[in-house]
């Protein structure tokens, strides 16, 4: 086990490390100038080329790639992660006033997903290719289609126009008002749970219908168990481990969509602070955000994997 | 189709139209004479109280996403100044009344030579800084030194405008005088000291800083406001300063500054909702529906900014033809232009002068000229004749249309022009949107055949933008334009004291740009606002732009 956890260490270490490379490099090659944004289009035309080389120098990006690299390395292992370029605040300040209210986002959303996903999967696999399976699979295309940010709009302006309610402008945290909390994260939350939701119900509703079909659940309603407990109790837990594989996977796409549907709710969270780095060429809070959602997705993976072995006792680690 | 968006632009222009026809009585009276102009545009006076405020309150404002630093002289953007200017005064400004008349803020008055080479402002004695240090001459010294010559490092857009401050002398400690190696029209001169981004900063600031504020938040200024908290890219707190020298203002004991992205429906909805008393830079639906909704009052203003189409001249043989250019210029039927972004930003018809300055051509004759008619056939005849006289009545092909990035208005305008220019003169383009910091390193290195961007001035004389976007190698000069004749007028119009000459000599600068383009002005931008009946105290209807009229001291809430 500890050897397992290990290799897995390791590897998760190697993988950040190629994010960290590859957007770092990324960054700096992809055109557009950060000065733009510092002094406005009237400064930035008006901008000596001595007046540039000063400020490109008080930025840091006047030195060469590897050591802008380095600096960047010793940030993170001080816990500092490097300034913004523009306000002059820390990333880390950022993460930390930010990322609970993402992470509520993305928690909620996975538990929505679940809490929809996971019945419909049942209720479309126990009563295959009836009309209530065509409905379900019907909706579970339409919410994977449907562009979370569009639904967020829609959302809000129906919200706004029908009923004069617009969720609160800044961040409330959990902890200061746990309502105007509540209302600033369940739009997101929802609009990403259902979209999650429909995955997991269509991985739920195939595994289901194979495990359905095993000798053991044939048993087990040979031997008078109820139709109820022959699924919850013996086809389900052995369909649920595609489906916890790929809640993982979706965490990634939580935290990816999140960066638009932020953006659509007007929610302050880490997922609009990345849009608006990235507008602002904010070089260094979008390599750390970017590098903080690959630790997430890779973190996330390993706790998958890790969950397999006490969900299926069958599986040994090596 | 086409007749009816031009039937709908007529219809929503009657705002405008009234309120052209008001400067263009303003317009008149200036034109009587010197004496006539100055008198309503100075008032050496206490600054305005209204009998009527009560005070109290909070003011919840919203106004453009958070300012990318804090040093508001190095800024050019409405995200500093719109949440900073509370904090601070400047040596004059602008009557929040009416955002034109200019009286007196930290100087109660002010003397100019007769012979218009030294400025002489007096200054209020007793005024604390925020942090209780004494405002002195010095302060204003260290300020403007700053701004005139920028240390190195330091780019102040509105140096510019103050080319000829030679000396900057402290008579003594309440009094300061700026001394002009050449003469300017007095209203520049004034219009430039009483611009919102020339506030005074302490100097022992600015010397601590080494002159660099950038990642210096709330430095202390003499404002009405003092700085309570700052939540990054969300709301920035102010309250009262209960030391301000002008006894009895502010009337509001708090303002929240929301940072909401302009034009979005994240600021429309916010208004909307009551979560703001004030929004500025709505986007056209949201201030629509705010305009229907009772008990608010919705303005839509004139801003500082020009839209622009830019022909490389440096790049592509067939712009260093007049003709080509001219015929361009007049392809473009701007009130469809207009028409097409009528959702996403207000925009006016203008030449190459701001079409609400008394000195342009006035709307009704500038409607008659080929290029503004609301039907263009006639325009579109006489631009293929000419691209026909230049040798290019086959057209051109392939071009590289350069887009600024990030706002729709770009992307629509892209569109409908590669459309006119294809259809009227056979000119094909490839549409290239780049963001927004790339647009300007590309147009800036000449990367582009055709650009779309806007641009500002900090004035609304032309002085301040003739040099900056029509000058030779000027900064907004993305085209490489030059025109000797064009060059040595717009020298003349800076140094012309007398105003009537001046605006002979204005008029004869537009005849010569409106035949020779330098740009193309597709538009010129405009600001809708709305706030709750409750709030008292501003009506930016005549304002010219963001940054002067920015410091809600005389705004009051009438629930309070």
């Amino acid at each position: 086990m500890q050897k397992y956890l290990l290799r897995r260490a390791l590897f998760a270490l190697g993988t950040l490390i190629g994010v960290s490379l590859i957007i770092f490099v990324v960054l700096r090659i992809l055109p557009g100038d950060p000065l733009v944004a510092i002094l406005g289009v009237e400064g930035h035309a008006k901008m000596a080329p001595a007046d540039r080389a000063v400020l490109m120098r008080d930025l840091g990006l006047s030195d060469s790639l590897p050591v802008q690299y380095v600096r960047w390395m010793r940030d993170i292992a001080t816990g500092e992660l490097g300034k913004s370029f523009f306000r002059g605040d820390t990333v880390r300040d950022l993460i930390l006033h930010r990322g609970p209210l993402s992470a509520e986002i993305a928690i909620l959303a996975l538990i929505i997903s679940w809490l929809v996903g996971l019945p419909v999967g049942i209720l479309s696999a126990t009563r295959p290719n009836g009309w209530a399976d065509a409905v379900v699979r019907s909706l579970s295309v339409l919410f994977i289609a449907v562009p979370g940010f569009w639904l967020g709009l829609l959302i809000v302006l129906a919200l706004l126009f029908w009923f004069g309610y617009k969720a609160p402008i800044i961040i409330v945290q959990l902890w200061e008002n746990p309502w105007q909390n509540f209302q600033l994260i369940i739009g997101p939350a929802v609009v990403l749970g259902l979209a999650q939701g429909a995955y997991i119900a269509r991985m739920s509703r195939s595994c289901l219908l194979e495990v359905i079909r095993e000798d053991y659940v044939r048993t087990a309603r040979a031997k008078g168990a109820v139709e109820r407990a022959v699924v919850m109790h013996h086809a389900l837990p052995n369909a649920l481990l595609p489906v916890i594989t790929i809640s993982g996977v979706l965490l990634g796409f939580v935290l990816g969509g999140s960066v638009a549907v932020e953006q659509a709710f007007g929610v302050p969270g880490l997922g609009r602070a990345l849009v608006v780095a990235i507008v602002e060429r904010d070089i260094v809070v979008v390599q750390n955000l970017v590098l903080l959602y690959a630790g997430i997705f890779v973190l996330v993976n390993v706790l998958v994997d890790m969950s397999y072995a006490w969900l299926d006792p069958r599986i040994r680690y090596q | 189709m086409a007749d009816r968006t031009r039937s709908k632009s007529r219809s929503s222009s009657v705002t405008r139209r009234s309120f052209l026809k008001t400067l263009g009585i303003a317009g008149a009276a200036a034109g009587a004479g010197p004496a006539v102009l100055r008198s309503p545009a100075e008032a050496q006076e206490t600054p305005f109280r209204d009998p009527a405020a009560k005070p109290g309150g909070t003011l919840r404002y919203g106004v453009h996403t958070a300012p990318a630093h804090f040093d508001v002289h190095q800024s050019g953007t409405v995200a500093n100044i719109g949440a900073q200017s509370p904090m601070y005064d400047t040596l004059i400004r602008r009557d929040p009344r009416d955002g034109q008349t200019i009286i007196p803020d930290l100087a109660f008055k002010w003397d100019v030579a007769p012979d218009g080479k030294k400025y002489t402002f007096h200054l209020r004695k007793g005024v604390k800084f925020h942090d209780g240090a004494d405002f002195t001459a010095e302060d204003v010294k260290a300020t403007y030194e700053r701004i005139v010559r920028p240390p190195k490092g330091v780019v102040i857009p509105r140096s510019s405008l103050f080319t000829t401050v030679g000396e900057i002398v402290v008579p003594d400690p309440h009094r300061i005088e700026f001394r002009l190696t050449e003469a300017r029209p007095r209203a520049f001169m004034l219009g430039a000291f009483a611009s919102g981004w020339n506030i005074i900063v302490r100097k022992k600031t600015l010397d601590d800083n080494q002159g660099n504020l950038r990642q210096v938040m709330a430095y202390p200024g003499t404002g009405p406001f003092r700085h309570v908290s700052r939540r990054d890219k969300e709301v920035w707190i102010m309250e009262r300063n209960p030391n301000y020298w002008n006894k009895g203002l502010p009337y509001v004991d708090k303002l929240e500054i929301y940072h909401l992205l302009p034009f979005s429906p994240e600021l429309g909805a916010a208004f909307l909702s009551g979560k703001l008393d004030y929004a500025r830079l709505l986007d056209p639906i949201s201030w629509r529906k705010a305009k229907e909704m009772p008990g608010v009052t919705a303005a839509v203003f004139n801003q500082s900014v020009i839209q622009t189409f830019y022909m490389n001249q440096k790049k592509v043989k067939a712009f260093q033809d007049v003709r080509v250019r001219r015929a361009i210029h007049l392809a473009m039927d701007r009130h469809v232009l207009v028409d097409v972004v009528k959702d996403t930003a207000p925009m006016q018809i203008g030449g190459f002068v701001y079409p609400f300055h008394e000195a342009s051509t006035p709307k009704a004759e500038l409607e008659k000229r080929l290029g503004y008619q609301k039907d263009p056939k006639a325009a579109i005849q006489e631009a293929k004749k000419l691209m026909q006289a230049a040798g290019y009545g086959q057209g051109i092909k392939g071009l590289d249309f350069l887009i600024r990035g990030g706002a729709n208005t770009f992307k629509l305008w892209a569109v409908a022009i590669q459309a006119m220019l294809k259809e009227h003169l056979n000119v094909e383009c490839n549409l290239r949107e780049v963001q927004i910091s790339q647009w300007f390193e590309e147009a800036a290195a000449g990367n582009f055949d055709l650009g779309i961007t806007a641009i500002v001035s900090a004035l609304m004389d032309p002085s301040d933008y003739f040099s900056s976007w029509y000058g030779k190698d000027a900064p907004n000069n993305y085209g490489g334009w030059t025109n000797e004749q064009f060059h040595s007028l717009a020298r003349n119009i800076e140094r012309e004291v007398d105003d009537n000459k001046r605006k002979t000599m204005i008029r004869q600068a537009e005849d010569i740009l409106e035949s020779d383009p330098p740009l193309i002005p597709v538009a010129y931008e405009q600001i809708c606002d709305a706030w709750y009946n409750r709030v008292h105290g501003q009506n930016p209807s005549k304002y010219f732009g963001i940054y002067d009229v920015v410091r809600w001291d005389q705004v009051w809430m009438a629930q309070s």
